[in-house]
């Protein structure tokens, strides 16, 4: 087992910064997801990682031991890919075996060893099956098997996910999650869906444009987002960011939000550290933390999306739309207005330059 | 034929089983679609065979005065064959011809392997080199010929080159030794068929999924190991194409050759082709070059079904 430390990273193609100056402690043993759209830089970080790429600058540390110069076979890592890159022309076994083989176990060596993780990973009954003829989770255990067997400090899995249909992937995960307790290795998990990072990761780090946005647990992420992508991003669907001026009231700070009105009254704790700013916010609450009030903000239905187990309602137009969840009973329709008010307990706000999120103080 | 009475009764019992004859129904409209075609195919491969088959027995020649069709009257039994047997001129074309592609093939093969490799990978200049590699095969095979022709008279290119090198004049007569002229003509054409197993081969190593290389890396495979373990099984398919390619056409070598060496001296580089068309053209036997060819075919073929066969057990498990 080892943690893994990222200094100051750095990679650029040509002109291009993928990703720029990340710093990020992953804790032995920890299961961390690297979190964020096509493009942001987070299997850039998990290629340098496994030495796929060298970085740019910056350096990464197993333990106390420097990777820089360490090629990838030699590294102590464990990598599933996307599609699992099974070796298709062998058999179940040949793929466990195969790490052994190339590092000249013996004979008894390796069928013990093979026998051992295929045990592990109910896969005994298939060893000598061809490895082109298998479903995605089968393919998956082999993939992972393949990797534990050489007993690798850290395993690093890169959207294993993604080629799974819907119904599957909640098998899937379970059923990683219960590997990882097993192995109980160092695992970095890059996906861009945060259904897998929020189930499954111990800490998520949350990724945009190269730059590592914040880093928590699935609930610090969700509850309290370091900004204004993470508030946006994290959640189905993302927060409710309303532009507005705080503002006085007889019944302590608001955000005066233009056409809109004005919101309730923020929380005493926020209301300071908002005072303290003083600059142009974004109001922000969670599409499922709002509910029907008598007063409140005032606003027309635009949409109503019902989606089996809740329904989404869309409210306003344009830079001041606004998602709702509610139960599925909720009776609004297109046309009516709707007066809602998130409870000033689960209201976020963000300084509407810096995109920062200003903590209640 | 019971087959089909099955599925027209089948049918009869309800429509639920409307499939089997809906399928009949499509066959026998693609069979009819097809006729043509195959008609044409028929007359293509199957009519020249049967002609050549027939002749093959007789003792039939284009001065025998009859025309081929009535080669009956010249049937002799199999004495053709019973010639081909005893043969000595034909048994040592035919032992040459498998020297030449004993040495050829696998040469080609390996240059054409190494150099695939290196392809695959980028390099400055890959461009250039490749179009460069590539012009050998798109020579003309008879302008090949005089091309090496040329290069190997005793004044030529290559004995300069090897005089420049060794310090003092060579005169290697390499079209009149026996042994060198057959050197210069497997030289001659590992220069022009390389780059054939080259592209054919290149194809198939970019075809190598990229991941599984690199999760064998991952998993501590030295390159020599990656190639042998990963790179050479996903090419199986395609080695088994091109070397049946190139065997089957090497067999048949002829045209470089004939005007490097035109089979000499003597019958020093006279492969099986040459065999054929010296006897075609100037003992007019066509009786017994049908029945040569003919032998020729039969082991042609069994090279390519034992080739059709590997392919299709690799083909089970695609790359």
């Amino acid at each position: 087992m080892s943690a893994i430390h990222l200094k100051n990273l750095t990679k650029s193609f040509g002109d291009f910064r993928a990703l720029k100056a990340m710093d990020l402690e992953i804790a032995d043993g920890e299961f961390m997801a690297l979190l964020g759209p096509s493009g942001c830089g987070k299997s850039t970080t998990m290629n340098m990682i496994a030495g796929m790429e060298e970085p740019t600058s910056g350096k990464i540390l197993f333990g106390e031991r420097d990777m820089a110069g360490v090629p990838m076979g030699r590294r102590g890592v464990g990598f599933v890919f996307q599609n699992y890159a099974i070796f298709t022309h062998m058999t179940v076994r040949q793929n466990l075996a195969y790490g052994p083989r190339m590092r000249g176990a013996a004979k008894a060596e390796i069928d013990r060893r093979v026998d051992a993780i295929a045990e592990m990973l109910q896969l005994s009954p298939l060893l000598d099956r061809k490895a082109d003829r298998l479903s995605v989770n089968i393919l998956q255990r082999v993939a992972i098997g393949r990797s534990a067997i050489m007993e690798p400090a850290i395993f690093l899995l890169d959207e294993p996910l993604s080629n799974v249909d819907a119904a599957f992937r909640a098998v899937m995960r379970t059923e990683l999650k219960q590997l990882q307790r097993q192995f109980r290795q160092t695992m970095v998990y890059v996906t861009h869906d945060q259904l897998e990072a929020m189930t499954m990761a111990d800490r998520i780090a949350v990724m945009d444009h190269g730059v590592l946005q914040q880093v928590g647990t699935p609930l610090e992420v969700y509850n309290n987002p370091a900004n204004v992508f993470v508030a946006r991003f994290i959640g189905a669907p993302g927060m409710n960011l309303l532009r507005g001026k705080p503002a006085e009231s007889d019944r302590g700070l608001v955000i005066d939000l233009g056409p809109l009105g004005i919101t309730p009254p923020l929380s005493d704790e926020l209301a300071f550290s908002v005072r303290a700013a003083r600059a142009e916010v974004f109001y922000g609450f969670r599409p499922e933390h709002i509910a029907l009030a008598e007063r409140g903000l005032s606003m027309p239905v635009s949409f109503v999306e019902r989606i089996g187990a809740r329904t989404i309602v869309h409210l306003g137009e344009g830079e001041s739309a606004v998602k709702a969840v509610f139960e599925n009973h909720v009776g609004l329709s297109v046309g009516q207005t709707a007066i809602v008010a998130p409870p000033a307990s689960s209201v976020r706000v963000f300084d509407a330059t810096t995109g920062l999120a200003v903590r209640a103080g | 034929m019971s087959a089909v009475m099955a599925t027209i009764s089948e049918d009869k019992m309800g429509a639920v089983h409307a499939k089997p004859a809906q399928r009949d129904e499509g066959m026998r409209l693609g069979f009819r679609l097809t006729l043509p075609a195959q008609i044409l195919v028929l007359f293509i491969s199957a009519f020249p065979l049967l002609m050549q088959l027939y002749i093959s027995v007789t003792d039939w020649s284009p001065l025998s005065g009859v025309g081929w069709w009535n080669a009956w009257e010249m049937w002799n039994s199999f004495a053709n064959y019973t010639d081909l047997a005893a043969d000595t001129r034909f048994w040592s074309a035919l032992q040459r011809t498998a020297i030449v592609m004993l040495v050829c093939v696998p040469a080609e093969f390996l240059l054409g392997l190494a150099l695939a490799t290196l392809f695959a990978d980028d390099f400055p200049g890959k461009r250039i080199f490749y179009s460069i590699l590539l012009m050998p095969m798109m020579v003309v095979p008879a302008v090949a010929g005089y091309m090496f022709f040329m290069l190997f008279q005793s004044g030529g290119p290559v004995n300069d080159i090897l005089s420049r090198i060794v310090g003092m004049p060579v005169t290697i007569a390499w079209l009149s030794d026996p042994n060198l002229a057959l050197i210069a003509v497997m030289i001659a054409d590992i220069w022009q068929w390389t780059p054939l197993m080259f592209l054919i081969l290149l194809a198939g190593l970019v075809g190598v999924p990229d991941d599984q290389m690199k999760a064998a890396t991952l998993l501590g495979a030295s390159a020599w190991q990656r190639f042998t373990t990963i790179v050479l099984p996903k090419m199986k398919t395609i080695i088994i194409i091109a070397l049946a390619i190139r065997v089957i056409e090497n067999f048949k070598i002829f045209d470089t050759l004939y005007i490097m060496t035109g089979g000499g001296p003597g019958v020093a580089t006279e492969t099986i082709s040459v065999y054929i068309y010296k006897v075609t053209t100037q003992d007019l036997i066509w009786g017994y070059v049908a029945a040569i060819a003919l032998a020729i075919l039969i082991v042609l073929s069994i090279v390519a079904v034992y080739a059709m066969r590997r392919m299709a057990k690799a083909g089970e498990v695609p790359a």
